[in-house]
């Protein structure tokens, strides 16, 4: 079902629950009575569109209007990277974490086993840590240069020295899949560590790690199919109209 | 048991929702991805696929590395013309019934499957393998690997792909993981985990 700006925004949640961080990374709280999508966007200055389209795509994997999502301003999409990069660090990632120490202290006879986990997952956090952070320092403050340099009408001699040395194209390049090692944990846990484990911890540490491996499929989906496309085609009309200014 | 994973390239949308649900009836079978035209596909990472499944007037727009990996399955009313140059290894049409389209799938599906476990046992890594698991979790590289067992980097390659399709894993932490919990390496003598 699509969620238009109609619907109460407490249906959307009844419809779906995952909805919850999407409205946590817009920075809208709950309490909003029984007020439609769009008041509630209004009431937390969001743009309604940019949310609709943000949270469809999140609830339904086969619907993805990348076009459309490309006509947003660059600063709406990086916003939400960045607020989804917070949610991250600062809660899926610590609860993982949580959840795997719990399963050291409460296991006495494979400790050496569980501490394996403990440290690829260590690990994994400082690569999840390096992507967002090179996202973060490099590739948003380029999109916003871009875009800025695209909406005004004289060439910028500082972006396109900037357009030199970086390029989206680079960033496509050495975007790596951030999801990989996840997938490996999870079929370690599943197939691979022998019992005696406890059970109740696996699979609550399970479904974080899906959960969190799905979200970043939907945060990278955004960076690869919208973020790219629309910076790629912004870099090509600077270039162009440089040249035609020569 | 592995997957086998298909890729859909049709541009209506009704078209594509109503074969995916028929083939994820299929156990086993996987859609990757579904994409409205060729040039889309050829844009996106994803190569690793056994079936593309799509109308012909796509595959001309195809990119050579998807022809070569994939087997096509054509997509069409059954009125329509197929070219025959094509190497197609099946055809579905809009009229099929569900059963249909399941049996040709399976039947594809059962080919290749058959045709795989020919050259070696499922699930099971090798003894062979076994070898190169071990000395991929000790932390050396592939060359350093070909060096050591007198094959070829290539070879080393091979099992590698091999080794993180039978398990599952596909990076090196995660393979040195396997690595310890099936006592092929200590604790002490990874590479990666200490
Ligand atoms: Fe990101
Ligand atoms: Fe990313």
């Amino acid at each position: 079902m699509l969620i238009t700006r109609n619907i109460k925004m407490a249906d959307v949640i009844h419809l779906n629950y995952f909805t919850l961080t999407v409205l946590n990374r817009f920075g809208i709280e709950l309490g909003f009575g029984d007020k439609s999508v769009e008041d509630v966007c209004k009431m937390y200055q969001v743009d309604a569109d940019f949310f609709l389209e943000i949270v469809n795509t999140f609830v339904d994997k086969d619907y993805f209007p990348k076009k459309h999502l490309q006509t947003f301003p660059v600063k709406l999409i990086t916003n939400y990277l960045q607020k989804t990069h917070d949610d991250y660090h600062q809660n899926k990632v610590p609860e993982i974490e949580f959840l795997i120490e719990q399963m050291v202290n409460s296991c006495y006879t494979q400790k050496d086993k569980i501490v394996l986990l403990k440290k690829f997952f260590n690990d994994y956090k400082q690569e999840l840590l390096n992507h967002t952070k090179r996202e973060e320092e490099v590739v948003f403050p380029y999109t916003l240069a871009i875009e800025k340099a695209y909406l005004s009408d004289k060439p910028d001699q500082s972006v396109l020295k900037l357009m030199e040395t970086y390029s989206i194209d680079v960033f496509q390049n050495e975007h790596d899949n951030i999801e990989e090692k996840l997938f490996d944990l999870k079929n370690i846990i599943i197939k691979y560590l022998p019992q005696p484990k406890n059970s109740k911890l696996c699979n609550k540490l399970l479904f974080e790690l899906f959960n969190l491996e799905q979200d970043l499929n939907d945060h990278s989906r955004i960076e690869e199919k919208v973020l790219v496309p629309k910076i790629r085609q912004m870099e090509k009309i600077i270039t162009e109209g440089f040249a035609q200014t020569k | 048991m592995t997957n086998v994973t298909f890729i859909i390239i049709e541009k209506s949308y009704l078209i594509r929702k109503g074969l995916t649900s028929v083939i994820e009836k299929i156990p086993t079978t996987q859609i990757v991805q579904q994409f409205e035209t060729a040039e889309e596909l050829n844009a996106s990472i994803n190569s690793d696929v056994d079936f593309i499944i799509c109308s012909p007037d796509q595959v001309v727009s195809l990119s050579k590395e998807f022809k070569q990996n994939a087997q096509l399955i054509s997509l069409t009313a059954k009125s329509s013309k197929i070219s025959a140059k094509i190497n197609w290894a099946e055809h579905i049409y809009l009229e099929d019934t569900q059963k249909q389209i399941i049996k040709k799938l399976n039947d594809l599906i059962g080919n290749k499957t058959q045709k795989d476990s020919v050259s070696e046992l499922p699930e099971e890594i090798s003894k062979r393998e076994a070898d190169i698991l071990k000395n991929i979790a000790l932390g050396y590289s592939n060359k350093e690997i070909a060096d050591k067992l007198f094959i070829s980097t290539h070879t080393v390659v091979t099992h590698r792909k091999n080794i993180t399709r039978k398990l599952g894993i596909k990076t090196v932490p995660g393979l040195t993981i396997y690595a310890i919990l099936n006592k092929l390496i200590d604790i002490n003598d990874s590479g990666q985990l200490t």
